[in-house]
């Protein structure tokens, strides 16, 4: 008998490790102290902050342009309900938005405090480029939220004080970096940061300083669609094989910013984070606020001819484009339409392209329906101040900034409700100002075949210069 | 008469003998005889004889004789034990009696004397047991034409639900028995094929394709499907609980033995089978009748089979192979699955004190799949049930039934493209071995050491052309893609590797009879994926080296559990019992700062019936036995997913870390605590039972996957935070309504309640466990609900039926039903039995997101009021998600079937046996839904072998019907 038992152990142990060491199991991970404790640890840490950058950035533009009149969920895919706009704290993509950008905050802390320190081969540089992305979150934070944790689980914080940290982190990351481009995005983001918070001084300031150092200035967000990150707000507005987004009618020319040409995988175009459009736009409104009209036609005339002229354009072909999503099949397909940009405005043309007839072109980083003849006929601050915020809309159509521009806000989202005692009931409510319409009224058109005329429901610039003083929008009045 | 057809009988068989070499027949001490069925005289191939205190056995041949030589004792005692049967013993007196005997044995109808493994270390009688251990004979087993072990199990275990997710091949079912106990881990109970644990995935796996191994993406590849179901014996099933304890942190939900074929003794019986058959698709749910034209058309399917089995005194084996191809119901043979089966096993004495027992079994399995469910662009049934057909491709009016000839032509060879242009292959390797020693060196002890694995390998490889791509999208001329033709290649390999040694001691002192059964088990499982992708590929090519882009994934976990356990039941004349066991385990998935968890069990029983006071009520109650017991049992958590961990990714040229898993040192298994009382009845001599249970379960340290609070950046992480309660009866019945010469007609029924809730979420939010985002439909795990309810908008409506508001996240109502159960019935008469298989469910719900897609594609109005539609149009289809909610009460039949066995007059000597058969699979459904109620998302949103409680029927394919004639001859 014995020889039997002998031989099936001879042959298990033979037959492989397993067999041998069958309580061992190969641990396919890598922990945090393994991590740190390897060379060149910061330099993975910062580019997946780049990375969590991008992945932030999808969350801020694809939802805050659903949430906006920009964009309309024609299909199935991402939020059904940011168009109405209904935003609760229960809503997966309201804790999404929120991780994400606390995401980039959180990694900033640990690559700053832990990871950096133990690294010998972390430069100055790269350190600066870390704070400088933990402060974009925290800009993030402030833009987008009626109020967010200021750490893990800590007590809510106001926008405003946000911004404040965003602004320290940009003013270490100028202290630390040598890199002129770096420097400049800080000081753009700054004066971003001091935008929102209606602290005209500072912001009128570093935008000023930002056109000294780069008129043209622009920090692109790049993406990898080989390796998983690719750019969502491309995905919808073009790679898709279905039509999933459409722009509202009067930005139609503008669409799709992002495209790509071959395998999408390859052609994943970047996402513009600051661009000096940024800072005219401030100079311009904080002109228009201290009712200095001519100075702010100045400032826009100059963005229209120094810049937005510059800027590059596509040709593309967006034939399989015909906005067939399948919750609306009333939108426009060709270039004989008029549009009223609401019910008592005057019929135009010019905004709805013929993708069917070849080619079309479209600016790739900035572009507008506005004309410096247009600017020049404005006779009061409220005429301009409504072409200005078009303008904003039009420059950052596809960017996630629209809906900062309509005072909308994110809640704080549930999940965190749960987990974290300092949200109070307040927080996990989203700011949706009044004048905001509802019923998805924010996106909706009538489109009178016969005449070829597309009016649309509501003109939010005209809303919003009617309701400027409100804290909630146009920061400097 | 009878008596010289037995001589003549042992006459034919011992010259048979004396010419295969066996036949030492002329010893004048020998014991030889034929067991039949006491009512029908039927022989009884393949029970067990013992000669008691002599330490012999054997089994009987294909006519049911025994042959035991030189037997030097005068007065012996044969013990015969046959499944299904009583155990008899009969004292013999070799010198005074012939040496030839005709044992009758009386079926055993409450199974009470069977001789049960499950749960038991070696094996045990059910009569000892205070649990109860379903088992399925071969018989019952064989009369099934299924392939799949669950499809097998469907409607047979009186509380075992088994449902299949799509009509696919390969699809995934949702198994379950009492409840759900876990929010995390699959219901699907585990697998052992003699004694090795097996892969039982019934999820999709961590990377895979689109038609099968998304999530979202419908019907799911399951590794039950390919489980080998050649040459079984007997399938045990045994519930979470007391029963499972000896299998640890690994049995909260059941387990399922399988036991093969080892091989009979006497000459070589060699059996051969053909089916034939018709496989249609069932279309009784569709709401287009063109559906059925569009997409399916009848198909052919066929299996021919080979078994040999035979043996020796000392040596039995068993060989079974099989092909199985089967057309599919698809159109373009979309569905086809070709099917290979291979199963070898034997025993052989090693001496007088040792056994050794091996089985091989082998499995290949290749099909074709379609897109269904959430698959996107072209997808089969959302394009016509969904009314997607509006903008997909160039469009069409999506009122299907309405289109004129001509639009339905051109609509129809749109379709007959697509599906033809769609290339999704599965392919599966299984190979399994059991290698077993039965040692008995001592009297009354038997050791048993048994090494196996399980080794499967599936490859899915799915071909989108550019071709397909420009068809499907109706690209204009001129506009078509040339680029992004692609190829996706998923593999998986799952290794898996048991080995056990097992010791049981039989003591007899008095009354009291002591079964002592120790010893130590360790599995281990490795499940290596890799995912290998081309794209930009020129159309015709057939594998990735071409692509100008080429990415890969590859995931790898690996666990091994390790423990101990003793099991003491102790009996008192016969009929008081009394049991307690531990198992102590250890897991390489548990936290760094969790040890050795141990599972312990205690029961006790009662034959009530064997006191001498009941004799008097035997005539009208002819069993009586009552028991308890409390067990604990476990399911173990994720590999790995204990560990604080960095993630890594490739980002533009460059590593890019981030956070990987948070950790969580404390991570261990949940534990399901089980009380269970329960009645075994009898009555009208045995013609009648009844078995009655009540039990309650209670998860402790429930693992939930904890979504993190979002301001610490983290990700989401295991956690043993919940508790989950189920409680139900589970009541069983089985009449033997006519029981003569001619005649046997059983009817069975089983009744299962089932209240289930998790009590505590451990302050976590709700989360999805198969569903898509919150605003659509989602199955959820809250407090205070059951698992997997149905979450979505809740529509008000005013009088006129416009919609006044909606209810975000509202309660739609439980995925599980609170009644289910199964019905059978089994008629013979002489040779001819014909018998059927249904179950039930009520008081579950499900969403059908093909009518809600229908009312926003303005395919049909679903019953929304005509007032809203006037108001809102369509916009708010997705705030009244409730309108689309249904509940699924049904009685599905699963088979009806006939089987007539030829007499031995009509077959002549060439022929053992011949019986031919017919059966139809799923010929009839009574349903409350207006869709099929068991169709669903596979689910498992949570992770693989993730929870998953079905509940969304969105585009997934019903299974078909089938209609079988089967020819079996052995010789």
């Amino acid at each position: 008998m014995k020889k039997y038992i002998y031989s099936i152990a001879l042959a298990a142990s033979l037959s492989g490790c397993s067999f041998l060491n069958p309580t061992e199991v190969t641990n396919p991970n890598v922990t945090d102290e393994v991590f740190v404790d390897n060379p060149n640890a910061a330099a993975s840490w910062l580019n997946g902050m780049r990375r969590q950058l991008a992945l932030t950035l999808n969350q801020t533009v694809v939802l805050g342009e659903l949430t906006s009149d920009n964009y309309y969920n024609n299909r199935t895919q991402s939020s059904k309900v940011f168009d109405i706009p209904q935003i609760i704290s229960t809503d997966v993509d309201v804790n999404t938005l929120q991780a994400t950008v606390q995401k980039l905050r959180e990694m900033g802390y640990f690559g700053i405090e832990t990871v950096a320190p133990k690294d010998a081969a972390t430069t100055d540089d790269m350190l600066a480029e870390m704070y400088f992305l933990r402060g974009i979150a925290s800009m993030f934070c402030g833009e987008y939220f009626v109020g967010l944790p200021g750490s893990a689980l800590s007590e809510i914080m106001h926008p405003e004080q946000h911004l404040h940290l965003a602004i320290a982190d940009f003013e270490k990351a100028m202290s630390l970096s040598d890199d002129v481009s770096q420097k400049t995005a800080c000081l753009l983001a700054m004066a971003r940061s001091y935008y929102h918070m209606g602290d005209k001084t500072n912001a009128v300031k570093y935008a000023e300083d930002v056109l000294v150092a780069d008129p043209m200035y622009i920090k692109e967000i790049g993406y990898d669609g080989v390796n998983g990150v690719s750019n969502s707000m491309q995905f919808f507005l073009f790679d898709s094989s279905n039509d999933e987004f459409a722009p509202l009618p009067r930005l139609d020319f503008l669409d799709p910013k992002y495209y790509s040409i071959g395998n999408p995988d390859q052609d994943q175009k970047p996402v513009a984070l600051l661009k000096a459009e940024e800072a005219y736009f401030i100079l311009a409104e904080a002109a228009l606020a201290d009712n200095q009209l001519e100075k702010a036609k100045t400032q826009l005339k100059n963005l229209l001819q120094e810049v937005i002229a510059q800027r590059p354009t596509a040709s593309i072909d967006d034939s399989k484009e015909t906005r067939s999503g399948g919750n609306r099949t009333d939108y426009p397909l060709t270039d004989d339409y008029w549009l009223k940009t609401n019910p008592d405005a005057p019929a135009r043309t010019g905004f709805i392209l013929d993708r069917q007839k070849g080619n079309v072109t479209i600016p790739v980083v900035s572009g507008t329906s506005v004309t410096a003849v247009e600017i020049d006929a404005a006779t009061t601050v409220d005429e301009l101040l409504e072409t200005l915020y078009l303008m904003r809309q039009e420059v950052f159509l596809a960017e996630g900034r629209r809906v900062i521009d309509l005072g909308i806000k994110y809640p704080v989202s549930d999940i965190e409700y749960r987990n974290n005692s300092n949200v109070q009931a307040e927080h996990i409510r989203a700011q949706i100002p009044d004048f905001i319409p509802g019923n998805r009224e924010l996106d909706d058109f009538t489109n009178d075949v016969e005449n070829k005329q597309i009016t649309l429901t509501i003109d939010m610039n005209k809303v919003l210069v009617e309701n400027k003083t409100n804290p909630a929008v146009v920061p400097f009045f | 008469m009878k008596n010289l057809q037995l001589q003549v009988g042992l006459f034919l068989y011992f010259m048979m003998l004396s010419v295969l070499g066996n036949g030492q027949v002329t010893s004048t001490r020998k014991v030889q005889g034929k067991v039949v069925d006491q009512i029908t005289s039927e022989p009884l191939p393949g029970t067990s004889v013992q000669l008691l205190g002599l330490n012999q056995g054997t089994i009987t041949d294909a006519d049911g004789y025994f042959l035991f030589n030189n037997i030097v004792t005068g007065q012996i005692k044969i013990q015969v034990r046959y499944m299904g049967y009583k155990t008899k013993t009969v004292d013999f007196d070799l010198f005074q009696n012939s040496s030839e005997i005709v044992i009758e044995l009386e079926e055993d109808v409450l199974g009470l004397e069977e001789v049960v493994i499950s749960g038991q270390g070696i094996d045990v009688e059910k009569r000892r047991l205070s649990t109860n251990v379903s088992s399925m004979s071969s018989e019952e087993i064989e009369r099934v034409p299924s392939q799949r072990i669950d499809q097998l199990l469907q409607s047979a275990v009186p509380n075992l639900q088994i449902k299949m997710t799509g009509g696919q091949p390969g699809s995934t079912s949702l198994a379950r028995a009492r409840g759900i106990v876990s929010a995390f881990v699959n219901s699907t109970p585990i697998v052992y094929v003699d004694g090795v644990r097996i892969d039982n995935l019934n999820t999709a796996p961590e990377l895979g394709l689109v038609t099968s191994g998304s999530r979202h993406q419908g019907a799911a590849t399951s590794a039950l499907a390919d489980i080998p179901v050649e040459n079984i014996e007997k399938i045990e099933f045994i519930n979470g609980g007391a029963a499972t304890t000896l299998y640890g942190s690994d049995a909260a939900n059941g387990v399922i033995q399988i036991f093969t074929k080892k091989g009979g003794e006497g000459k070589a019986k060699v059996t051969f089978e053909t089916q034939w058959g018709v496989e249609k698709a069932n279309t009784d749910f569709y709401y287009f009748d063109r559906t059925d034209e569009l997409f399916f058309e009848s198909g052919l399917m066929q299996k021919h089979r080979m078994g040999i089995n035979g043996g020796s005194e000392n040596f039995g084996y068993s060989l079974s192979g099989s092909i199985f191809h089967t057309d599919g119901t698809r159109i373009h043979k979309q569905n086809e699955n070709t099917r290979y089966d291979l199963r070898s096993s034997f025993r052989a004495e090693l001496g007088k004190k040792a056994t050794y027992h091996s089985s091989f079994g082998y499995t290949s399995n290749q099909f074709n799949r379609v897109r269904n469910g959430n698959a996107g662009g072209y997808t089969g049934l959302w394009f016509t049930e969904g009314g997607a057909s509006l903008f997909t491709g160039p469009g069409f009016n999506n009122k299907i039934d309405e289109l004129s000839q001509e639009e339905f032509d051109v609509m129809k060879a749109y379709v007959d493209k697509a599906e033809a242009l769609q290339n999704f292959q599965t392919n599966v390797n299984r190979f399994q071995t059991s290698q077993s020693i039965i040692l008995k060196p001592v009297k009354n002890l038997t050791i048993k050491a048994l090494a196996g694995v399980d080794y499967r390998v599936q490859k899915e490889t799915g071909i989108t052309t550019n071709e397909y791509l420009n068809h499907t999208r109706a690209a204009k001329p001129g506009s078509e893609t040339t680029t992004e033709g692609s190829i996706s290649n998923y593999d998986r390999k799952f290794l898996g590797l048991t080995l056990e040694l097992t010791g049981q001691y039989n003591l007899q002192v008095g009354d009291f009879s002591f079964l002592s059964t120790g010893g130590g088990q360790l599995f281990r499982n490795e499940d290596h994926q890799s995912a290998y992708i081309g794209t930009n590929l020129r159309d015709g090519a057939q594998t990735i080296s071409g692509a100008a882009n080429l990415t890969s994934d590859e995931y790898y976990s690996e666990v091994a559990n390790y423990g101990l356990y003793f099991q003491e039941s102790i009996g008192f004349k016969d009929r008081y019992f009394f049991e307690f066991g531990l198992r102590g385990d250890r897991n390489s998935a548990f936290g760094d700062n969790i040890g050795t968890q141990f599972f312990p069990k205690v029961g006790a029983s009662y034959v009530l019936s064997d006191e001498a006071f009941f004799e008097g009520l035997k005539e009208a109650v002819s069993y009586v036995k009552v028991r308890a017991n409390y067990g604990v049992a476990g399911n173990f958590p994720t590999p790995f997913a204990h560990q604080r961990t960095i993630a890594f990714a490739g980002f533009r040229n460059e590593q890019a870390a981030t956070f990987g898993q948070a950790g969580n040192a404390d991570l261990k298994p949940e534990r399901v605590k089980t009380f269970e009382v329960g009645a075994d009845l009898a009555f009208v001599r045995d013609r009648i039972s009844l078995g009655v249970n009540y039990y309650q379960s209670n998860t402790v340290d429930a693992l939930f996957v904890v979504p993190a609070a979002p301001s610490t950046g983290q990700n989401e992480q295991l956690r043993n935070i919940g508790k989950i309660e189920n409680k139900g009866w589970e009541i069983s019945t089985r009449i033997a309504v006519l029981q003569n010469k001619d005649w046997k007609v059983n009817v069975r029924a089983a009744v299962n309640t089932l209240k289930n809730k998790v009590t505590d979420a451990g302050g976590a939010a709700p989360f999805n466990i198969n569903g898509f985002s919150p605003r659509t439909i989602q199955t959820v795990v809250e407090e205070g609900q059951p698992v997997g309810y149905l979450r979505g908008n809740k529509g008000t409506f005013s009088s006129e039926g416009v919609m006044t508001g909606t209810e975000a996240q509202a309660n739609l109502g439980t995925t599980l039903p609170d009644l289910f159960g199964n019905l059978g019935v089994d008629i013979q008469f002489k040779r001819l039995s014909v018998f059927a298989n249904a179950d039930y469910q009520a008081g579950a719900y499900a969403h059908s997101f093909d009518r809600q897609f229908r009312f926003n594609y303005q395919v049909s109005n679903e019953g929304i009021p005509q007032a809203e539609i006037d108001a809102n149009g369509r916009k708010n289809w997705l705030n009244f998600t409730d309108r689309f909610v249904e509940k699924t009460d049904f009685l599905k039949v699963r088979i009806i079937g006939a089987n007539y066995t030829f007499p031995k007059t009509v077959l002549g000597n060439y022929f053992e046996q011949v019986n031919l058969g017919v059966s139809v699979t799923n010929p009839f459904n009574f349903t409350s839904s207006s869709f099929d109620p068991e169709v669903s998302q596979s689910g498992g949103s949570q992770g693989q072998n993730g929870a998953s409680t079905g509940g969304i029927a969105y585009g997934v394919v019903s299974s078909p019907r089938q209609f079988i004639a089967t020819l079996k001859v052995s010789f």
